[in-house]
């Protein structure tokens, strides 16, 4: 039964002229959809096809073509399958919908993706802080932030030498490597 | 949220009042904290602030090798380290169309089950806590601690084993490890009947535990409610069964389902799982010496592998619920992203806010233990 209905959800969304469809394997289903029919692709699974539980939302930075790439992971509890939906929308200004109505659980993805790559969902209904709450830098997770880079300019490197490693070392003891002969 | 930062919010005079729960709070499971708003003791409004264990590990995989993120991906939920590696490592050989030998896949079929015993027995141990009962988590620990030994001996390591790598697992089992782990078994089957009486039976719990922290099935398919808190609102659903990985679908087991969707329900499907695990167990004991081979496929030099372009999603069945991973890659020798989707993130967040409301100040730490939340996985 889950079979035909898998065959019959496949038909259906091959006719579908704006979507890239693509079978990965029996249980895995790609869709490259355009954002603004993605919230209608996501009420047409939910509504019609019983993709009922939003597993997750990713996003990817992709900075050389200037976008994000939002993937939503829907599951079906009765036909035992999986949709990932991507769509790209552009970086500037980092605008898109939000599909709370929808899945209620899309409100702590949205909400963990505008904290860490700075992508507003309009409609979503708590954008605040939750994990970086005392983070006033730029978005973490977008590729142009340099980690390295931010802990050099903010922090300075301290020796770690204190008086009784010294006295140590004096007596011949203490700890061979140093930090700065590794780096 | 430093003090120095925190204004209270001005309010006209009313019996209502904020209470911060947490971070360091006994009745919360980890570095987590819970702002709650109360009338006397009813909860009228409930907040989660997570952030204090969050140590940037998406971003951290961004810049290290993939064979090195091994060593890291486990750190992200402590009680339950294992699936961490094993669905980090499928998403891998996914991508590379890896074939990984049938006996690695019983062996990494144990660990799974041996960790989802362990994590079972944290968590019924930190339940019992939580309703005054400190004999159980006693119990819980030591017996944990006596499959931790069995984890040391296989892989090395208690907690974060490290023993599964891309291709396969990194050795085979020592001699007579079977047979150690059989006589485990026996003895963790012989403790089930007092776990029993001392706790799942005893009216101290039971009544502490009935409709506390309620929720429908329809309301759990909502919420995005996954594992054994999705078993006990009556939906038969295991990604062990209805989604395949390894060797599951040739392993007997039953799904336990409750029908109350409360604390109780909750713990009863562990208690139940306690005995379906160590029914795995005793499977791959009996089908394992008959399984030879290999136990790691060839897989190309470490430290210059380029993984080939690609994305994949890949999920496990946790001891906390579903647990995915999002993994991309541009062709290059580092992932190119990674997005890990604990089961905790559901439950911790907006789950327990939910079934907060409305309850008393004394049932969130019954409400959060009994979901068997994990903020680390929140965090990440």
């Amino acid at each position: 039964m889950s079979k035909e209905l898998n065959l019959w959800l496949d038909d259906l969304l091959q006719d579908i002229k704006i979507i890239k469809f693509k079978r990965k394997s029996s249980r895995r289903v790609r869709i490259d959809i355009a954002p603004e029919a993605l919230p209608a692709l996501l009420e047409l699974l939910q509504g019609r096809a019983s993709y009922v539980h939003l597993s997750a939302i990713s996003c990817v930075d992709w900075i050389e073509e200037d976008e994000f790439e939002l993937v939503y992971h829907v599951w079906s509890y009765e036909t035992n399958s999986l949709v990932s939906a991507h769509t790209r929308v552009p970086r500037d200004p980092g605008v898109y919908l939000s599909v709370y109505d929808l899945y209620t659980p899309a409100a702590f993805f949205e909400r963990d993706i505008h904290e860490m790559f700075g992508l507003y969902f309009e409609g979503s209904p708590d954008m605040e802080k939750f994990i970086l709450t005392e983070w006033n830098g730029p978005p973490p997770m977008r590729k142009d932030f340099d980690s390295e880079a931010f802990v050099n300019q903010t922090f300075s490197w301290e020796e770690y030498h204190p008086q009784w490693l010294k006295d140590i070392e004096a007596e011949g003891g203490g700890i061979t490597t140093r930090p700065e002969d590794v780096r | 949220m430093r003090p120095e930062n925190y204004e209270a919010i001005k309010q006209p005079p009313s019996n209502e009042y904020e209470l911060n729960f947490g971070p360091n709070h006994p009745g919360i499971e980890g570095n987590y904290a819970f702002r709650v708003k109360l009338n006397g003791d009813e909860v009228l409004s409930a907040r989660a602030d997570a952030g204090y264990l969050h140590r940037g590990f998406e971003k951290l995989m961004e810049g290290r090798l993939w064979i090195q993120n091994i060593a890291l991906v486990p750190r992200i939920c402590v009680p339950d380290p294992v699936p961490m590696e094993v669905c980090y490592s499928l998403a891998i050989e996914e991508l590379c169309g890896l074939e990984i030998p049938e006996r690695a896949q019983w062996l990494r079929v144990m660990q799974l089950e041996m960790s989802r015993l362990a994590a079972h027995l944290f968590a019924f141990g930190g339940h019992a806590a939580t309703t005054g009962m400190y004999t159980p988590m006693f119990w819980g620990v030591a017996d944990r601690d006596l499959i931790l030994d069995r984890f040391e001996e296989l892989t090395g390591g208690r907690v974060y084993s490290i023993y599964n790598i891309p291709g396969g697992v990194r050795r085979d089992m020592p001699d007579g490890f079977l047979d150690r782990l059989d006589s485990l078994l026996d003895y963790l089957d012989s403790r089930l009947p007092d776990y029993d009486s001392l706790f799942f039976r005893n009216q101290v719990f039971i009544k502490r535990a009935r409709d506390v922290g309620a929720m429908t099935q329809e309301q759990a398919l909502k919420w995005g409610v996954t594992g054994p808190n999705l078993r006990a609102t009556g939906l038969a659903f295991d990604v062990r069964r209805d989604d395949p990985y390894l060797v599951y679908d040739k392993i007997d087991f039953d799904i336990v389902t409750q029908p109350g969707g409360d604390a109780l329900s909750r713990n009863l499907v562990r208690r139940a799982e306690l005995q379906q695990s160590i029914r795995i167990l005793r499977q791959v004991i009996k089908h394992l010496p008959s399984v030879k081979g290999a136990v790691r496929c060839p897989i190309p030099n470490p430290l210059a592998w380029n993984v080939p372009a690609g994305e994949t999603y890949t999920r496990v069945e946790s001891s906390k619920g579903e647990l995915a991973y999002y993994v991309v890659s541009n062709g290059g020798d580092k992932p190119y992203r990674v997005h890990v989707r604990g089961p905790s993130s559901m439950h911790a967040v907006q789950v327990l806010e939910k079934l907060a409301v409305g309850s008393r100040l004394e049932d969130i730490a019954q409400i959060m233990f009994s979901l068997d939340a994990c903020p680390p996985e929140v965090d990440r």
